[in-house]
């Protein structure tokens, strides 16, 4: 009789459960079906490293989106989770699979040359995205400038604060080279300055661990005019941290990333001040990729624009940096 | 004498004098003086709140001589889902609690289930669990954060109110003295306090803890038993993550990576055996307020990363050797 009752339990537990979730995903999730279109005259595959970051996600919409325009080509996009021997072997189902041409965004560098310098040797195109590659086995490498992103950060800074007050500075994980790039740039950018650094902690990238480290810089210091963190997230985490103690409107955040729904909507509801963009090279990615289809030469190295969003100019989109 | 010697022996006395030593550690290195006010504590107790949550299922599991490796998933499907519910479909706060909780407790029953029925190893069971909770919160998110910007069906994002609940948990009461998440964290607590001490099931659940043979030989419901253990797991994490998206104001299908850690670390350096059988909430308390104040006086005296996980290491490793050494 229990056990009966057990499975009937699970039953219904398990139908609500699927219920739910399903109804929830049916509008929110869109898969690129393309298995009935007409056959593309190219295939593109793209090897993200990683999903589980918002911005890589917007990198793989990007690249999406622009390759909507132009049904000469198929994208087909795999996800190596993180892991760089997953990532080297996904590179190396493309190559066995005949893709005219490769992009990819790479975990690390060290696993992941032999593999892509493999395939360009065998005389695919290799797009790398955002993450450098060691040697020069690749066709072309776009990216953004973290430390000139950094620098500029720290330069709008000192304006903004007109030339000196007290910073947090809240960094994303120091072994990673966003995370290095963003505060040498930084710290180049408020160099001469009468800006003072007076708290600086690792949050990882992670906004609950920023605003547990804002909550403990907020304890120690009664004057705080910035708070310079290295993602959005990190900035909005600060933030939360300052509104709970009542302090938010004596204190100023700055971020990076400049997501549509993230730091641009953070900037626009006057949470952050400026949130700068480093852009996910997505939509240039696909216009690249088509000028090596159509046997025109490429740069060997594009480096990204990126814009300044703040309350005065969010509207108009932002501004270019220099 | 002997009376001295039993109150240090007994594992209640071991957790308070863990946590004396780490207030200590607080008072030494005080950051001038920020360890002393008031704020720092009550934001300790915030930040502790949803692991200290965890902790409170991860206790009844481990004291039926379980694991369950879930509870961070868990609770990153439930963020997802609540803010789903209320920020995007616009949903009734109850209606999304009830949802989110039953959600939560479905994930853990089934875990429960394979358990007890199938005799699967509690590792494995959860595992697969933390697996797939963690790839339904990644499905129904779309892999992106739930916030209040909303995707429209031409691309551009339209900005919602943050609901009332979320403000409402992410709040301080009582004259701004104790963060919400904090009451709901003790009433937890208080929960599992009165399934183990007051009711029958806490009693089966040390039993099986003890000797699932003799607990079933002598009558005692194991499968039924066990299944309430993860249930309840799963319900704790569900109301976790609850609190866990009212503080970001969001849902990330991300959040609760790594806590699992935490939470067996708690309920561990608290005093509660791995094997099983020996243990109690109110020493995962302890160990709560342990971790979370290591944390905070790490943090307040911005001690770098690399120190930070070393000092944690350490300290870990010589509370549960001061614990074993009470026989």
């Amino acid at each position: 009789m229990r056990i009966r009752l057990l499975y009937i339990y699970l039953a219904a537990v398990l139908s609500v459960t699927l219920c739910i979730t399903g109804c929830g995903g049916g509008n929110t999730s869109s898969e690129a079906g393309s298995a009935d279109e007409p056959a593309s005259q190219w295939t593109i595959g793209m090897s993200q490293c990683n999903l589980g970051e918002p911005w890589r996600v917007q990198m793989n919409q990007d690249i999406k989106n622009a390759a909507l325009d132009h049904p000469e080509i198929q994208v087909i996009f795999k996800d190596a989770q993180n892991d760089s021997l997953k990532q080297r072997s996904q590179i190396e189902e493309f190559v066995s699979a005949g893709v005219d041409l490769l992009i990819v965004s790479p975990k690390e560098a060290a696993p992941l040359t032999p593999p892509i310098s493999a395939a360009f040797k065998q005389g695919i195109p290799v797009i790398v995205l955002d993450r450098r590659i060691l040697g020069d086995d690749y066709t072309c490498f776009i990216g953004a400038d973290n430390k000139r992103i950094g620098k500029a950060a720290g330069q709008w800074i000192v304006e903004f604060l007109a030339g000196k007050g007290k910073v947090v500075e809240l960094k994303g994980l120091m072994t990673s080279t966003p995370g290095q790039d963003r505060h040498s740039g930084f710290r180049d950018g408020i160099k001469g300055s009468g800006i003072e650094i007076v708290f600086e902690a690792d949050m990882k990238w992670l906004e609950p661990q920023a605003r547990g480290e804002m909550e403990s810089a907020l304890a120690r210091f009664s004057e705080i005019d910035l708070v310079y963190a290295h993602n959005d997230p990190g900035a909005h985490g600060a933030y939360l941290a300052a509104k709970a103690a009542g302090r938010d409107r004596d204190i100023r955040f700055v971020g990076i990333d400049g997501l549509a729904h993230e730091g641009q909507v953070y900037v626009k509801q006057g949470i952050l001040s400026a949130s700068f963009e480093y852009p996910t090279g997505g939509k240039e990615a696909i216009t690249t990729a088509l000028e090596i289809l159509a046997g025109k030469e490429v740069d060997k190295e594009i480096t990204l624009m990126s814009r300044v969003y703040t309350q005065n100019n969010i509207e108009a989109g932002g501004e270019w940096i220099k | 004498m002997s009376k001295l010697s039993d109150l240090v022996r007994s594992p209640v006395t071991r957790a308070v004098i863990a946590l004396l030593f780490v207030l200590i550690l607080g008072g030494i290195f005080n950051a001038d003086g920020s360890f002393f006010k008031w704020g720092t504590h009550r934001d300790m107790l915030r930040h502790i709140s949803v692991f200290g949550i965890l902790a409170c299922g991860m206790t009844l599991v481990i004291i039926t001589a379980g694991i369950d490796l879930s509870v961070g998933s868990i609770l990153g499907l439930a963020a997802v889902l609540f803010s789903l519910f209320t920020i995007q479909l616009q949903w009734s706060p109850w209606i999304a609690f009830a949802a989110c909780l039953m959600i939560g407790a479905a994930c853990g029953s089934l875990s429960g289930g394979l358990i007890a029925k199938f005799k699967i190893q509690p590792f494995i069971a959860t595992l697969a669990m933390m697996v797939f909770a963690r790839g339904v919160a990644k499905w129904v998110s779309g892999g992106q954060k739930i916030s209040t910007a909303v995707l429209q069906q031409d691309g551009t994002y339209q900005y919602v109110e943050v609901p009332g609940v979320f403000n409402f948990l992410n709040s301080k009461i009582l004259n701004e003295n104790i963060a919400v998440v904090t009451l709901i964290f003790l009433f937890c607590i208080l929960t599992c306090w009165i399934i183990l001490a007051k009711l029958r099931w806490g009693r089966h659940i040390y039993a099986i803890g003890g000797n699932e043979e003799a607990a079933r030989l002598s009558g005692i419901p194991v499968t039924a038993t066990k299944l309430l253990a993860y249930g309840l797991s799963g319900l704790f994490c569900a109301t976790a993550g609850i609190c866990q998206a009212a503080q970001e104001l969001q849902g990330d299908p991300e959040a609760g990576m790594t806590y699992e850690l935490t939470a067996i670390a708690i309920v561990v350096i608290g005093g509660t055996s791995l094997m099983g059988g020996i243990g109690g909430i109110g020493l995962t308390f302890l160990g709560a307020l342990t971790i979370g104040y290591l944390e905070k006086i790490l943090s307040i005296n911005a001690v770098g990363e690399a120190s930070r996980l070393m000092l944690t290491g350490v300290i870990i490793i010589g509370a549960v050797l001061f614990q074993k050494f009470r026989k």
